[in-house]
C-alpha cells in the first residue's frame, strides 16, 4: 500500500549478524577504476538490478563488453540505462539478444529514440573493421521491443524494486535512477553535471538521501573553468583562427555534446556577421537524423529552449550546414568542421586532421573529455610529431586546444552533491584508478560527516553492505480496534505485497486486499437403514460432546458432534452429515462416516448390543478394558474386589496401586509410578469418548500442513 | 487514528455544471479543479469565492474550462494564492485553452473578467508533475503525498491519488478506460480498496455504440456531405478532444487519399499541434514506439490546414471542405461565425462530437428533433470611421488636454502627470466623468446586449437545469395566420461602442505573433474600435448529427470499474441529479454501503472509520513465518506477543504454545473457472440452475452474493469416492491457514 516504506535511517548503519538476504551487493561489472563500458551490478533481499550496459571504446569485440561472466543474466529483475552513450548503452543488444537475460529493461523516452539511431550507427561505422561483430541491426531492433520506457520522477514498481529517475543533466534524456527495495536506497549517477547549460537542465539533487550513492569520477579532483570563459575561449580561438585564415576541426561525438556547440556556434555566428562568409560545417548524418528526437523531447530539456521554441526552433541551425563526406567539402578557405568520432581514431574527423595537421594556421579543439589510449588524447600533451593513418609520421604544427565542455560534474559540482545528498556510502565509478584515488582522498577529508564510507571497487570486485532491515507491519481494522499493551497477544493474517505488511483480522481480508476467505460448507449422505440412536451410542463412545440438536419429537432427529458436525436422519434409508471445512471437523466428519459404515456392516450385532445397554456396564465395560490392557503391559494385574476401578499390580515384588477411574496411581518405586502414570492415560484415552477440548495435537498438526 | 477526510462541493454536483471541491485532509485544503462554464458566469463561483483564502493547494485534472477555467479569475479576484499542481500537458494545453477562450470573447466583446496577464499569471506557478510521480508536500501539508495517473479522456488528464498514512483518496473524474489513437486507457482499476473514491456520475446514463461502428458512421457522414458538394462544421474545444479527431480525420484521408480541404482552426492552433507533436511520452505507448523506430510524428499532420484567423480559411479553395473550429459550444469564436454562415445551406452539416454544456447554443441543437429556427447574435469589432472616428478623436485630445491642464494646476502631485496615458484615464472614473460627451453616453448605453442574447424556437430547458447566465424568457409565442407574431424589435441593430482598447494588457510573450494578425490589430493598436452587435434569425437547413467522441468511458464500463476498485467510501459528484441518483443507488446496491452525493456547500466527512496501528515485525517471529504465496500477496498466520520499547510496538513470538486459531480458508473460487479446471482434470461438470454438477451426483453452488465478508461455497453429494476427488480438487482452490 502506498509509497511510504520503511524509512531508512541515514546514518551510521551498524553491520549487523548477517542474515542471508540482508547483505547489499554492488559489483561493478565495466568502469570500475576505469572509464568506459559502465555496468554496476546490485543485488539485495534477491532482487537483481543492473545499472547501464556500456562497452569500451578503446576495445573490439567480446574484449569491450562488461564482465557478464561473473553474473547469472536470467536473475536480473530490472536493467536500468542512463543515457545513450555507447559506453552506457552499447551491449544492450548484446545482453538482451545473446544472454539469458529475461527480466525487465527500462530507459527514458528519449534516450530510447536516441539509442535506437545511435547503435545502427555504431553497428554500420564499425562493420569490417571488426569481425566479431557482437549484434547486427536486426539485434537493435529486437531489443527495442524489449525496453520499456520510463519518464522523469515517474515511480515504478517490478517485483518489489521500486525506482525511479531524475534528470542528470548529461545529455538529453539522461537520467539518474534511484532504486528502493525494502526501503534501501541506491542512487546511481550515471554521467551527471551539475550544471545548466544551453539547453539541458543541472542534474536535480533527489529528494531522499541515499543510503548507497554510486557516483561518477571521470574528472576526479579537476576543476571545469565557469561556463561563460569556456565559451569565450572557445569562440575566440575559432574566431581567431579563422579570421588569420586556418580551418577549425573540432573532433566531437556525434551526438549529446556536439548539439550543445553548434547552438554556440551558431548563436556566436548570429552575433558577428562579419563571420558569415566562413561556412561551419557539421559532418554527422546521425546527428541530422536525431534533430527530429532533439525537437520532440523538448520537456526533458530546460525552460530557456522550451521558450524559443515558442517562437521558432533553437536546433534549426542558421549558418551551419551539413556535411556529407569529405569529398563534399570544398577545402578552399577557412573553415569550421565538426566531426566526429571524438577521439580521432578513424572516420571524417581523422581524415580531416590528418590533412590539415601539418599547417600551422588550422586548430584542432578537442572540446571533451577524451577516452584513455586515442589520439586526441595524445595530442592533448602536443608531442611535435603525429603518426597518420597512412603510417607516416609527420610534424604536429596545428595549435591544439583541451576546452572541456563535457556535462560532467567536476570537484566542486560532486562535492557540493554529495555534502547535501549525505550518503552514508559512495560508491567511485568510471573513472581512471589515479584520478579516482585523488578524488576518494579529498573527499575524505572534506565532506562533512566523518563516518562516510567511500570505495573503489574495481572492476569484479565485489562490495558487500549490510542492512538492518526492519520489518514493519501495519495492523488493520478489527484488529486494530484498540492498540494492545505489553506483553498482549497479537493474532490474525499476516500480508506481504512487495515489501509492505500488514495483519488483518481474516474477516476483513477482502476489505484490505483483492483476496478473500471462504468457507466450504459440505453434506454428504450415508445410507443407513438403521436406529438413530445407534449411531448416537457409537459416537458417544468416540467423542464426549454429542448432543441432540433439534426437538426430536418432531423434525428428524439431529446429532451436533464434537460442536462442528451435524448427523441428521433425512429418512428411513439414509443419514446426511454435515459440516464447514477445516482440518479438524473434517476428520470428525470421516470418523463419523466410519461409524455409521461400521454400523451398517455388523448392523445385526450392534443393534442388539446397543439397545438398553446403562452407564454402569459401560463403565464396567471399559474398566474390563483397561484391564485387560494393564495385563498386557504389566503381567500381574489384579482387580481389588469390592472397590470400583481399582487394580493392584505386582511386579519383581515392587506393588502398585492404581484407581483406573481417577488416574491416581500410588507406589514407592517412581520409576513404575511414572510408567504407570503414562500408560493409564494412554488407555484412557483410546478408551474414553474424545474430550471437547483436547484438540491441540491437532492444531498442531494444522500448522504443519 | 485515521485521516481525517473532508469533501465539499464548490460546484457542480447534481448538475452538468463546472467542477471545484474542496477536500481536507487532516485539515490541509485542497481545491481540486478550478471549473468554469463558457459563459464565465461569475455567480458560479461564489462558493468558491468564500473558501479561496483557506486552500493550500490547488490540483487540476484536465486541460478545459470545466476543470480549470476558473483559476485566472479566482486568483485575480479571490486571493487564491496556493500552489497548483497539475501535469505537463494540462498546464500547456489549459494555458492554450484559456487564451483561445480569452481571444475569442476580446475579439467580439468587451470581455473584462480577465486578461491574458492573468492567465499567464495564474499558470505561471503551477508545479508540473509527470504521471506516477510520488509528489511529497511539504510544510503544513508533511506526510501527504500526492500522484498524479492516467485518467485517458484527455491529454495530460489525471487522476489523482493524495496518500497519506497509507490511506488513500482518489480523485477520478472524466476517465476513459478505452485506449485510443492518441491516449492510453485509464489505470484507476489498478487501485483497489482506496479508503475514499471521488468520481463523477457524468456519463451514469449514457451507453455508448462500439467504436468501430461510431467511428464508421462518423466518418461516412463527413464523406457523404462532402460528395454532395456540402461543408462540414466539427465544433470542437480548443486542445483536448480536438487531437483525437483530428487524428482520426488525418489517418482517413491519408488511406482514402482524399483532397477535400480540411482545417483546424482556433486561436492557438499551431502552438497546440506544434505541442502535441513534443508530447508523444504522455500519449499512448503505440505513438511512442512507431516515434522510436521511425521518427515519423503522428502529428506531423498532412492533409490538415492549421489556420488561426478567418482569412487563411476564406483562401482554403471554394466547395467542400471540413473545418473543426472552437468553441463546441457555438457561443463564440470561429465555430459562431461559421455555424451562422453554413447553417443556411442544407447541403451542409455540423457534427457535434460532444455534449455541450448547458444553455447553449450547441445544445440547443442537440436536442431532437432540432430546431428550426435559432437566433443568434453576431458581433463585430470594427474601427471607427468618419464621424464617430471624429468625435472620438475630439474626446480623446479634450481629454488629453484635461488631463494636460489638471497635470499643470497640480505639478507638486508629479503622479498624476503619468495619467496623460490614455489608457489610464478611461479606467480613472473622475476623468470619465470630466469627459462626459460621446464615451460617457455610450458607455452608459446598454452594452450588455452581447452574447447571451441567444434565443431559440421551443427550446424549454430542463427544470433541472441551473443556468442563471442563460436568459430564458417564458415561451409564451403567439401564431397568427402568418405565423409567429414577432417583435420587430427583436431584429433591431443594436450599436455600441467599446472601451479604449489600449487598454487590452500586453500579451504573453511568443504567442503574440501567432494571434489573429486581424484581431491583433483590434486588441493591439491603439485604433479605435467598437464592437457591433446584430442579431439574426438563423434558418437551420443544414443537417445536424451528434457522434460521441467525448472519450469518457460509459455507464456500463463505470460500474464495471467502480465494483472492481470497490472503495470504502464512495463520493459522487459531477453529473445530473437524474444519473448521480442512479450511479448512486447502483453503487449502494452493488459496490459499497458508504455512497455519498454531496450538495454544494454541504461538507461530508469521509473519515474512514479504520483503525490502524504500526508494529515491528521481529527477526525470531519472521523466521517462524511460512509464507504461502496468492497472486501479488504473500500470507500467513501469525501469532505474536506485544512488546514495547520506547512507544514502539514489536511483536515476538509468544512464550506459550500457539494456541487454537479458527482456520481460515483463502481464495477465490469461480464456479465458471472451477467448471474448467474439473474438466481439465478429466471431471464432466456442468452447470444447472445456478448449480454445478460435478461427475454424477456431486452439486457445488455458491451461497449469498460475491459482495459478503466471506465467500460460501457448499458442496453436496452421497458418500462416494467421487465426492471426495471432487472436495480434493475444491480444496486445491483455496489456501488453508
Amino acid at each position: 500500500m502506498a509509497s511510504s516504506g520503511p524509512a531508512p535511517s541515514m546514518k551510521k548503519r551498524e553491520s549487523s549478524g548477517s542474515r542471508e538476504g540482508n547483505q547489499l551487493i554492488i559489483t561493478p561489472l565495466g568502469a570500475g577504476n576505469e572509464v568506459g563500458r559502465s555496468c554496476v551490478f546490485m543485488s539485495y533481499k534477491n532482487k537483481t538490478v543492473l545499472f547501464d550496459c556500456g562497452i569500451h571504446l578503446a576495445y573490439s569485440g567480446m574484449a569491450a563488453l562488461p564482465y557478464f561472466d561473473e553474473i547469472e543474466p536470467s536473475t536480473i529483475d530490472v536493467l536500468l540505462v542512463t543515457h545513450f552513450h555507447l559506453d552506457h548503452a552499447a551491449s544492450l543488444p548484446y545482453f538482451l539478444e545473446k544472454t539469458t537475460f529475461k527480466g525487465r529493461v527500462f530507459m527514458t523516452h528519449a534516450t530510447k529514440a536516441i539509442y535506437r539511431l545511435i547503435l545502427s550507427d555504431y553497428v554500420k561505422v564499425s562493420k569490417g573493421s571488426v569481425e566479431d561483430m557482437l549484434y547486427n541491426e536486426q539485434d537493435i531492433i529486437q531489443s527495442m521491443d524489449k525496453i520499456e520506457v520510463i519518464d522523469f520522477h515517474q515511480t515504478l514498481e517490478v517485483n518489489g524494486i521500486r525506482f525511479w529517475c531524475y534528470t542528470a543533466g548529461h545529455v538529453l534524456g539522461a537520467a539518474m535512477f534511484m532504486v528502493d527495495i525494502a526501503g534501501v536506497r541506491v542512487l546511481y549517477t550515471g554521467d551527471y553535471s551539475r550544471e545548466e547549460d544551453r539547453h539541458l537542465r543541472a542534474a536535480e539533487l533527489p529528494q531522499f538521501s541515499p543510503d548507497v550513492c554510486v557516483i561518477e569520477s571521470t574528472y576526479g579532483v579537476q576543476l571545469h573553468q565557469p561556463r561563460v570563459v569556456r565559451e569565450k575561449r572557445f569562440t575566440d580561438v575559432i574566431h581567431n583562427t579563422v579570421a588569420q585564415g586556418g580551418r577549425v576541426l573540432i573532433p566531437a561525438f556525434a551526438l549529446g555534446r556536439a548539439q550543445e556547440l553548434l547552438l554556440i556556434l551558431d548563436e556566436y555566428w548570429s552575433a558577428h556577421p562579419e563571420l558569415h562568409n566562413i561556412p561551419i560545417y557539421y559532418a554527422s548524418p546521425l546527428a541530422k537524423r536525431c534533430m527530429a528526437v532533439y525537437q520532440t523531447y523538448i520537456n526533458a530539456m530546460n525552460e530557456r529552449v522550451r521558450a524559443q521554441f515558442e517562437v521558432s526552433n533553437p536546433f534549426d541551425f542558421k549558418h551551419i550546414s551539413s556535411l556529407k563526406s569529405i569529398e563534399n567539402l570544398d577545402d578552399v578557405g577557412p573553415s569550421v568542421v565538426m566531426a566526429s568520432p571524438g577521439g580521432l581514431q578513424s572516420g571524417l574527423s581523422r581524415q580531416l586532421f590528418d590533412m590539415w595537421c601539418q599547417d600551422k594556421k588550422n586548430a584542432c579543439v578537442i572540446p571533451g573529455y577524451v577516452v584513455e589510449g586515442t589520439l586526441a588524447k595524445t595530442i592533448i600533451t602536443e608531442p611535435k610529431d603525429v603518426t597518420l593513418s597512412n603510417g607516416l609520421t609527420v610534424p604536429l604544427n596545428m595549435q591544439v586546444h583541451y576546452i572541456s565542455f563535457s556535462a560532467h560534474a567536476d570537484y566542486g559540482q560532486t562535492f557540493e552533491f554529495l555534502k547535501d545528498l549525505m550518503p552514508p556510502n559512495i560508491i567511485l565509478v568510471h573513472g581512471e584508478a589515479n584520478e579516482m584515488g585523488r578524488l576518494k582522498q579529498k573527499l575524505l577529508a572534506q565532506l562533512p560527516d566523518k563516518n562516510t564510507k567511500i570505495l573503489t571497487p574495481k572492476n569484479c570486485q565485489t562490495v558487500e553492505m549490510h542492512f538492518n532491515s526492519e520489518k514493519m507491519a501495519k495492523a488493520i481494522g478489527q484488529l486494530a480496534e484498540k492498540i494492545p499493551k505489553e506483553g498482549e497477544h497479537v493474532n490474525g493474517l499476516l500480508v506481504k505485497k512487495g515489501f509492505t505488511y500488514q495483519i488483518i483480522a481474516p474477516e476483513d481480508l477482502h476489505i484490505f486486499t483483492q483476496l478473500s476467505t471462504g468457507n466450504i460448507a459440505q453434506r454428504i449422505s450415508v445410507p443407513y437403514e438403521g436406529a438413530f440412536s445407534v449411531i448416537r451410542h457409537r459416537l458417544k463412545q468416540i467423542y464426549e460432546s454429542v448432543e441432540p440438536l433439534d426437538d426430536p419429537t418432531e423434525s428428524p432427529p439431529a446429532l451436533l458432534v464434537h460442536d462442528r458436525v451435524t448427523v441428521k436422519q433425512e429418512n428411513t434409508k439414509c443419514v446426511s452429515i454435515q459440516w464447514s471445512t477445516d482440518p479438524i471437523s473434517d476428520m470428525v466428519s470421516d470418523s463419523v462416516v466410519t461409524v455409521i459404515l461400521n454400523i451398517n456392516r455388523g448392523i445385526a450385532r450392534v443393534g442388539v448390543m446397543g439397545e438398553g445397554v446403562t452407564e454402569e456396564e459401560m463403565e464396567r465395560t471399559a474398566e474390563k478394558v483397561v484391564l485387560a490392557l494393564l495385563n498386557s503391559l504389566f503381567d500381574d494385574v489384579k482387580r481389588v474386589a469390592g472397590e470400583e476401578g481399582k487394580m493392584v499390580v505386582s511386579i519383581d515384588g515392587v506393588v502398585a496401586t492404581v484407581d483406573s477411574k481417577s488416574g491416581v496411581v500410588e507406589c514407592e518405586n517412581e520409576g513404575l509410578k511414572e510408567r504407570l502414570r503414562t500408560a493409564l492415560r494412554r488407555i484412557k484415552s483410546a478408551v474414553k469418548p474424545i474430550p471437547l477440548q483436547k484438540i491441540s495435537p491437532f492444531c498442531y498438526l494444522e500448522r504443519k500442513l | 487514528m485515521g485521516t481525517s477526510v473532508q469533501l465539499t462541493p464548490l460546484s457542480g454536483v447534481h448538475s452538468e455544471n463546472p467542477l471545484s471541491y474542496l477536500l481536507s485532509l487532516d485539515g490541509f485544503n485542497f481545491l481540486v479543479d478550478c471549473g468554469w462554464n463558457d459563459f464565465f458566469d461569475p455567480e458560479l463561483l461564489q462558493p468558491l469565492s468564500r473558501v479561496s483564502s483557506t486552500i493550500d493547494a490547488v490540483l487540476l485534472s484536465h486541460p478545459d474550462t470545466v476543470h480549470l477555467g476558473a483559476l485566472p479569475y479566482a486568483m485575480k479576484q479571490f486571493g487564491l494564492s496556493a500552489p497548483v499542481y497539475s501535469t505537463e500537458p494540462v498546464h500547456k494545453l489549459g494555458l492554450l485553452t484559456m487564451y483561445d477562450h480569452y481571444l475569442s470573447r476580446r475579439q467580439v466583446s468587451d470581455f473584462d473578467l480577465f486578461s491574458l496577464d492573468d492567465i499567464d499569471a495564474a499558470f505561471q506557478n503551477v508545479t508540473r508533475l509527470t504521471y506516477s510521480q510520488d509528489y511529497h508536500l511539504s510544510g503544513k501539508g508533511e506526510g501527504i503525498v500526492i500522484t498524479p495517473h492516467v485518467a485517458g479522456h484527455l491529454l495530460g488528464g489525471t487522476i489523482w491519488k493524495i496518500t497519506k498514512d497509507g490511506e488513500d483518496v482518489i480523485y477520478a473524474v472524466d476517465f476513459n478506460h478505452r485506449k485510443e489513437r492518441h491516449l492510453n486507457g485509464t489505470v484507476l482499476e489498478s487501485f483497489v480498496r482506496p479508503a475514499v473514491l471521488i468520481t463523477d456520475a457524468y456519463n451514469a446514463l449514457n451507453n455508448q455504440p462500439s467504436t468501430r461502428q461510431r467511428d464508421q458512421e462518423f466518418l461516412d457522414a463527413i464523406l457523404r456531405t462532402l460528395r454532395g458538394d456540402g461543408k462540414v462544421l466539427l465544433p470542437v474545444d480548443t486542445a483536448g478532444r480536438v487531437l483525437e479527431l483530428i487524428l482520426i480525420l488525418e489517418q482517413y484521408w491519408t488511406q482514402h487519399h482524399l483532397s477535400y480541404p480540411i482545417a483546424f482552426l482556433t486561436n492557438v492552433a499551431t502552438s497546440t499541434i506544434e505541442y502535441a507533436k513534443s508530447s508523444l511520452e504522455w500519449m499512448i505507448d503505440s505513438i511512442g514506439k512507431s516515434f522510436e523506430h521511425t521518427r515519423d510524428n503522428v502529428f506531423v499532420l498532412k492533409n490538415f490546414n492549421i489556420i488561426i484567423n478567418k482569412k487563411e480559411l476564406e483562401k482554403l479553395p471554394e466547395g467542400p471542405k471540413v473545418v473543426l473550429a472552437s468553441m463546441a459550444s457555438l457561443e463564440e469564436g470561429f465555430s459562431h461565425d461559421i455555424f451562422v454562415e453554413w447553417a443556411v445551406d442544407s447541403k451542409n452539416l455540423v457534427v457535434f462530437t460532444e455534449r455541450a454544456q448547458f444553455g447553449t447554443l450547441a445544445r440547443m441543437l442537440q436536442v431532437d428533433p432540432p430546431p428550426k429556427v435559432v437566433k443568434v447574435t453576431m458581433h463585430k469589432r470594427v474601427p471607427l470611421v468618419g464621424e464617430e472616428l471624429k468625435a472620438y478623436e475630439e474626446e480623446q485630445n479634450r481629454i488629453k488636454k484635461e488631463e494636460a491642464l489638471k497635470a499643470s494646476l497640480s505639478k507638486e502631485d508629479d503622479l498624476k502627470a503619468s495619467c496623460i496615458v490614455p489608457d489610464k484615464s478611461l479606467s480613472d472614473p473622475m476623468v470619465i466623468d470630466s469627459a462626459g460627451g460621446l464615451i460617457s453616453s455610450e458607455v452608459a448605453s446598454p452594452r450588455i446586449v452581447g452574447y447571451r442574447d441567444v434565443l431559440i424556437d421551443g427550446f424549454v430547458p430542463p427544470s433541472t437545469s441551473v443556468s442563471p447566465m442563460f436568459p430564458f424568457y417564458e415561451n409564451s409565442r403567439e401564431w397568427d395566420d402568418f405565423g409567429e407574431v414577432i417583435n420587430p424589435d427583436d431584429y433591431a441593430i443594436k450599436e455600441e461602442d467599446m472601451l479604449d482598447p489600449t487598454s487590452v494588457a500586453v500579451l504573453g510573450g511568443g504567442l503574440e505573433d501567432k494571434f489573429d494578425e486581424d484581431s491583433n490589430d483590434m486588441l493591439l493598436d491603439s485604433k479605435p474600435s467598437k464592437v457591433v452587435s446584430n442579431e439574426l434569425t438563423v434558418q437551420v437547413k443544414c443537417s445536424l448529427i451528434y457522434k460521441d467522441f467525448e472519450g469518457r468511458s460509459d455507464s456500463r464500463s463505470i460500474k464495471t470499474i467502480l465494483a472492481h476498485v470497490a472503495p470504502l467510501k464512495l463520493v459522487l459528484v459531477h453529473g445530473s441529479a437524474e444519473a448521480t441518483e442512479h450511479l448512486k443507488q447502483h453503487c449502494l446496491k452493488n459496490v459499497c454501503s458508504h455512497v455519498y452525493a454531496p450538495q454544494i456547500g454541504e461538507t461530508i466527512d469521509v473519515t474512514s472509520d479504520l483503525c490502524a496501528y504500526k508494529v515491528r515485525l521481529s527477526e525470531r517471529l519472521m523466521s517462524n513465518v511460512l509464507f504461502k504465496k496468492l497472486g501479488d500477496y504473500e500470507i500467513a498466520w501469525i501469532d505474536g506477543e506485544v512488546n514495547e520499547t520506547d512507544g514502539m510496538l514489536t511483536l515476538v513470538p509468544l512464550s506459550t504454545g500457539p494456541p487454537l486459531h479458527k482456520s481460515v480458508l483463502v481464495g477465490d473460487l469461480k464456479l465458471a473457472d472451477f467448471k474448467q479446471f474439473l474438466a481439465s482434470k478429466g471431471v464432466p461438470a456442468e452447470f444447472s440452475k445456478g448449480f454445478l454438477r460435478c461427475g454424477e451426483n456431486i452439486t457445488l453452488r455458491k451461497v449469498g452474493d460475491s459482495k459478503g465478508a466471506t465467500q460460501q461455497v457448499g458442496i453436496e453429494g452421497p458418500l462416494t469416492e467421487e465426492y471426495y476427488k471432487i472436495r480434493e480438487l475444491l480444496y486445491s482452490q483455496f489456501y488453508l491457514l
